[in-house]
């Protein structure tokens, strides 16, 4: 992006390439509060912007903080692998409004289908355990001992 | 902002006709249904005429947060149906302003697939069709590299230059040859310590290591297309009637 000094022309993006997205806060946040994770250039001017022109959402306060991702666990070759560092961003709506984190994953009515699949699956798990078990009549002592 | 609600309206219900791939074109507001189908349903077969562009129904879009997630009809869906990523030759036929629309949906379209994904990764499911990401960043990279095309001839149509940015070729002390952009700094190079140090120059006795680098790429790629021969020759044994007639007959 082109440098600015003093009395330049504000920086304009067309076509902005940054992404935001919506997650659900690990920890309780009051009601009007949003939490994002968004790309680690953008600032609290450039978030409110963005959500204010794109998604027309009214925005009263915006603060935000860098999460570290670790870098102690080891791949096959030892190596460390570093898991990516992001920005994490705390929006309060304005107006007075509410969100609440939905669940995106509800339990819907399954089809035949996937339900015969699971009956089958379920009765090949009994099948299993009840041969892993040993002989009641010997008092589920495993085949290994006697004759 | 004017301009930015009309466009916000406007993404929204184009947005509404990517989500639902089939979706009718009565369901959305009125305003522009041949437009919104001249730019989604590509995968239909009929198609409508154009209808007068001028009358754009400018309605602020209330769903403001709730465009973060996808429609509450397929939440909790194994698999979304989804049309296939816009290709450089259909995006080239769009005008700017409609790629400039396309660009904002595509956008927030992706947005809500990572959301998605971050929620399947935090409920430990699997995510629903996550094809869908791939193909939005194809369309999106196909935008940039038509708008991108269309920069550069305008510049050139006006000024002559196809790049934006002026730059010249140098040398650096390995004896490799690079193209340098010109970049903006707040001091001249000549007040600059630590750019005085630099040499753009190579001295002969680097000659010898220009001459390896280059018969080592040029190794390399002899490999490379070694082996794209015997990969083609294993195949067409293998697979005799798959092979491309040759064009000698």
């Amino acid at each position: 992006y082109p440098l600015f000094q003093l009395g330049g022309p504000q920086l304009r993006i067309f076509r902005p390439n940054f992404f935001m997205l919506a997650v659900r806060p690990g920890v309780p946040q009051p009601e009007d509060t949003v939490q994002f994770r968004v790309s680690m250039e953008m600032t609290k001017v450039d978030i409110k912007n963005y959500l204010e022109k794109i998604y027309n959402v009214p925005v009263a306060a915006v603060r935000t903080r860098i999460q570290y991702g670790a870098n102690n666990k080891r791949n096959h070759k030892n190596q460390r692998v570093k898991k990516p560092d992001y920005k994490v961003a705390y929006v309060q709506l304005g107006q007075g409004q509410t969100f609440q984190f939905p669940n995106l994953f509800p339990d819907k009515e399954q089809d035949t289908e996937t339900r015969s699949f699971d009956d089958f699956r379920n009765k090949y798990m009994e099948r299993e355990k009840q041969r892993q078990k040993g002989d009641p009549r010997r008092g589920g002592v495993p085949d290994w001992f006697g004759l | 902002m004017a301009a930015s609600v009309a466009m916000a309206a406007l993404c929204r219900r184009l947005t509404a006709a990517l989500r639902v791939s089939g979706a009718r074109p009565g369901s959305t507001a009125a305003g522009l249904p041949g437009l919104t189908l001249n730019l989604f349903h590509k995968n239909l077969g009929k198609v409508e005429p154009l209808h007068q562009l001028k009358f754009l129904h400018t309605t602020l879009s209330r769903r403001g947060l709730e465009e973060f997630f996808d429609d509450p009809r397929n939440w909790g869906e194994k698999t979304v149906k989804s049309g296939d990523a816009w290709n450089i030759k259909q995006l080239r036929g769009k005008s700017s302003e409609d790629l400039h629309k396309l660009w904002y949906v595509l956008l927030k379209e992706k947005n809500m697939l990572l959301t998605l994904e971050q929620e399947s990764k935090r409920q430990l499911r699997p995510m629903p069709s996550p094809e869908r990401l791939e193909k939005v960043e194809k369309s999106m990279k196909n935008i940039d590299l038509v708008v991108r095309e269309r920069e550069i001839a305008l510049r050139l149509l006006q000024t002559g230059h196809e790049k934006p940015v002026p730059g010249e070729w140098r040398h650096d002390f390995l004896g490799r040859t690079y193209w340098y952009t010109y970049k903006e700094w707040p001091i001249p190079w000549y007040l600059n310590k630590k750019y005085k140090k630099r040499k753009f120059y190579y001295l002969p006795h680097v000659n010898h290591f220009i001459r390896l680098r280059l018969e080592k790429s040029l190794c390399r790629r002899a490999r490379r297309q070694n082996l794209e021969k015997t990969r083609q020759k294993v195949l067409k044994r293998k697979f005799p009637h798959l092979a491309v007639k040759s064009q000698s007959q």
